[in-house]
């Protein structure tokens, strides 16, 4: 190893074992255990395998792309849609830089920020709980589906959220399985999403979608109102992945074995948990000296790149560029729709674009919208719950004194359950999105852990890496204005229109 | 062509085949949920699923064939670029000529299949995601009685063996070091 570091807290190169007589080479970094140096498994040799991106997918593209930015289009333009185009490309930096140090260490970036400070690891963890655990997030796809079925929505919620406890209890391993029905939906979401937009847009509709992410600058005078400001940060905020489904990636990566998260076991369901290997209780490192290996290292870089551009910034793109199609001839149809998506009546704005659809090509297309809307919900959900219950049970296995007497599929096992139970008897006694005096501070925290994981990601690569590779210069510049951005926002708005982003 | 040989270039066929088909269907097939007649489904299903249906088998051949490279999106995007906006205007055609009676161009044809094109780019996104999925279970499925479909799995093959090696190395290095630990 090169780097040696002079900062106490950050990484530097090191032997232990001496008392053995072995010397075992190991990579310092931080507060916690050394990190032995392993081999980097070679990278996929064709780029075009997937990798876990698609969790990803499968989470950011939900209301904001499908509801929030179509409605945005309709009250200010398309050009409002540069600030889509900057939300995701800043989201597809941040996920190149969460793999990286996911990619390197095999660890989540929850483990990185407690090398950091572990307090800040602690942070993640009550937000988390907080943010999570209402399950507001089921209503959208949900009553979608009771709009094509009619069975109420709630009932179609909880049986959803015993469906994917017991699919994620029987499963071998969890990550194989979810990724493969999460590629299987979002695969019949982007052809089914460009079907639709073939059959009910027009060359009109798609020109200024497309033109509009190219009006740099523009920003009309009536979204700096108190009421449409937080709305048009928020949408900023969270196009594609938004509060900390970026910080989950990080675990999904290592499940997947990519780059040094080969070292690490996969997760199991309750079911197979006995055959659950033990967790090693430190990431690993590779050699950065070694020429072979940064080649290696290169060719992971190159794979994770392709995910995030193509998969992750192409299919995020794509879904909202059909959707901001689609609100646009349901508003041409009919001008009702158009007053009441700008009124923020979801349901009814949904139900609107729908009908309009209908009037166009049949009622079939009615029936399609809805559906697409629920399969939106489905992959949401199913992503949601999977990757809470991965990050909690993570930070649980490694920082709670006591709880390596458990293995991390009983850990994750409890948190899913617990998250289950506790949504359904919200579902059939509470507020589903949580309680309204809480709301703003859950809004707050979503945004404001979006400021804080920039900052972490900084520190993290920035310190406790090899310096071969830490980010580059203006790696690190995109995601400082991350950081100025998310919490400056979030800031202003408070402090100019005494309003939390929405 | 002899029978056999046909059922063999079916076997290669069928996962792009199912993938075209099932993005026509998705239309039909959400019109029975919501009630549709029966008739106007299988309409819309098949107008547009046989054309986009035949068009993937296509592409499902000369991926087989190694006439484009197994999983790239830029064949893919120029095959659908083409593709999509026919199979479209055969949708069009064929829905009016079931439901009308007459066969029926859209309005304005050119402006028609220049947007088809466009929205192609996002239909070959899907259509490779989903046949990248499908297509090789598929060939493995079939390669015993299949010689091509053998070849191309094995391309793929070869590369689920290299990540299987890297995995069962990594395995025997946890091993190894858990045994020195417990030794110590």
């Amino acid at each position: 190893m090169v780097d040696s570091s002079k900062v106490p807290v950050s990484g530097s190169a090191g032997d232990t074992g001496a008392d053995t007589g072995q010397t075992e080479r190991v990579w310092r970094a931080g507060g916690l255990d050394p990190m032995p140096i392993r081999k980097l498994p070679d990278a996929p040799p064709a780029i075009h395998l997937l990798g876990p991106t698609v969790f990803l997918v499968a989470l950011g593209v939900g209301m904001g792309e499908s509801y929030m930015w179509p409605r945005l289009v309709l009250v200010f333009g398309p050009e409002i849609r540069w600030l889509f185009l900057v939300g995701v490309t800043l989201q597809a930096v941040v996920m190149l830089e969460m793999a990286r140090y996911a990619m390197a260490t095999g660890e989540s970036i929850f483990t990185g920020a407690a090398r950091v400070f572990k307090p800040m690891m602690w942070f993640f963890f009550a937000t988390a709980i907080l943010v999570y655990i209402w399950p507001g997030h089921l209503s959208a796809g949900a009553a979608a589906f009771e709009e094509i079925t009619g069975i109420p929505w709630v009932v179609t919620a909880c049986i959803a959220l015993v469906l994917v406890g017991v699919i994620f209890t029987l499963a071998k391993v969890i990550y194989n399985l979810l990724e493969n029905v999460l590629s299987f939906l979002i695969g019949l979401l982007v052809v089914g999403t460009a079907i639709v937009a073939s059959l009910v847009g027009s060359w009109g509709d798609l020109a200024s979608t497309i033109t509009g992410m190219f009006a740099f600058g523009y920003f009309p005078s009536e979204a700096m109102s108190s009421a449409w400001f937080p709305i048009v940060v928020g949408s900023i905020a969270f196009a594609g992945p938004s509060g900390m489904q970026q910080m989950w990636y990080t675990l999904h990566l290592r499940d997947s074995g990519a780059g040094m998260g080969a070292h690490v076991p996969k997760i199991r369901g309750l079911r197979h948990a006995a055959e659950q290997e033990a967790m090693p209780a430190r990431g690993f490192m590779f050699d950065t000296d070694d020429p072979a290996e940064m080649k290696k290292w290169k060719g992971w870089r190159r794979w994770v790149t392709f995910d995030a551009l193509l998969l992750f910034w192409g299919i995020t793109m794509l879904v909202t560029v059909s959707f901001t199609v689609l609100a646009q001839a349901a508003a041409r149809e009919n001008p009702n729709v158009k007053s009441l998506i700008e009124g923020g009546d979801r349901d009814a704005a949904l139900g609107a674009m729908s009908d309009a659809f209908a009037a166009v090509g049949g009622p079939v297309l009615g029936g399609v919208f809805f559906g697409f809307i629920a399969l939106i919900g489905l992959n949401a959900t199913l992503g949601l719950f999977d990757s809470f219950s991965r990050g909690q049970a993570d930070m649980t296995y490694f920082f709670v004194p006591g709880a390596k007497k458990f293995k991390i599929s009983h850990l994750y096992a409890g948190f899913l359950w617990g998250v289950i139970i506790f949504g359904i008897l919200i579902l059939l006694f509470g507020p589903a999105d949580g309680p309204s005096g809480v709301l703003d501070i859950l809004a707050f925290l979503s945004t404001f852990a979006m400021g804080a994981y920039c900052v972490v990601l900084l520190l993290v690569n920035n310190r406790m890496l090899p310096k071969p590779i830490r980010p580059k210069w203006w790696t690190n510049a995109i995601i400082g204005f991350g950081a100025v951005f998310y919490l400056g926002m979030l800031f202003y708005s408070l402090a100019r229109f005494g309003v939390v982003v929405s | 062509m002899d029978t056999s040989r046909l059922l063999r270039l079916g076997e290669l066929a069928f996962p792009g085949f199912v993938v075209g088909l099932l993005a026509g269907a998705v239309a039909g097939g959400l019109a029975g949920l919501v009630g549709q007649p029966i008739g106007w489904a299988l309409v819309s299903t098949l107008a547009l699923g046989i054309p986009l249906g035949l068009l993937g088998a296509g592409y499902g051949l000369l991926a087989a064939f190694r006439k484009v490279r197994i999983g790239a999106f830029a064949p893919m995007a120029l095959y659908w670029l083409i593709g999509f906006p026919l199979a479209r205007l055969a949708h069009e055609v064929l829905t009016h000529l079931v439901l009308a009676g007459t066969p029926q161009l859209p309005p304005d044809p050119l402006g028609f299949l220049l947007y088809q094109a466009l929205i192609s780019a996002g239909f070959a996104i899907g259509f490779l995601w989903l046949h990248e999925r499908l297509a090789p279970r598929w060939w493995r499925r079939v390669a015993p009685r299949n010689a091509d479909a053998a070849e191309v799995y094995a391309a793929y093959a070869a590369h689920a063996k290299q990540v299987y090696e890297a995995r069962q190395a990594s395995i025997q290095a946890r091993r190894r070091s858990r045994e020195r630990a417990a030794r110590r």
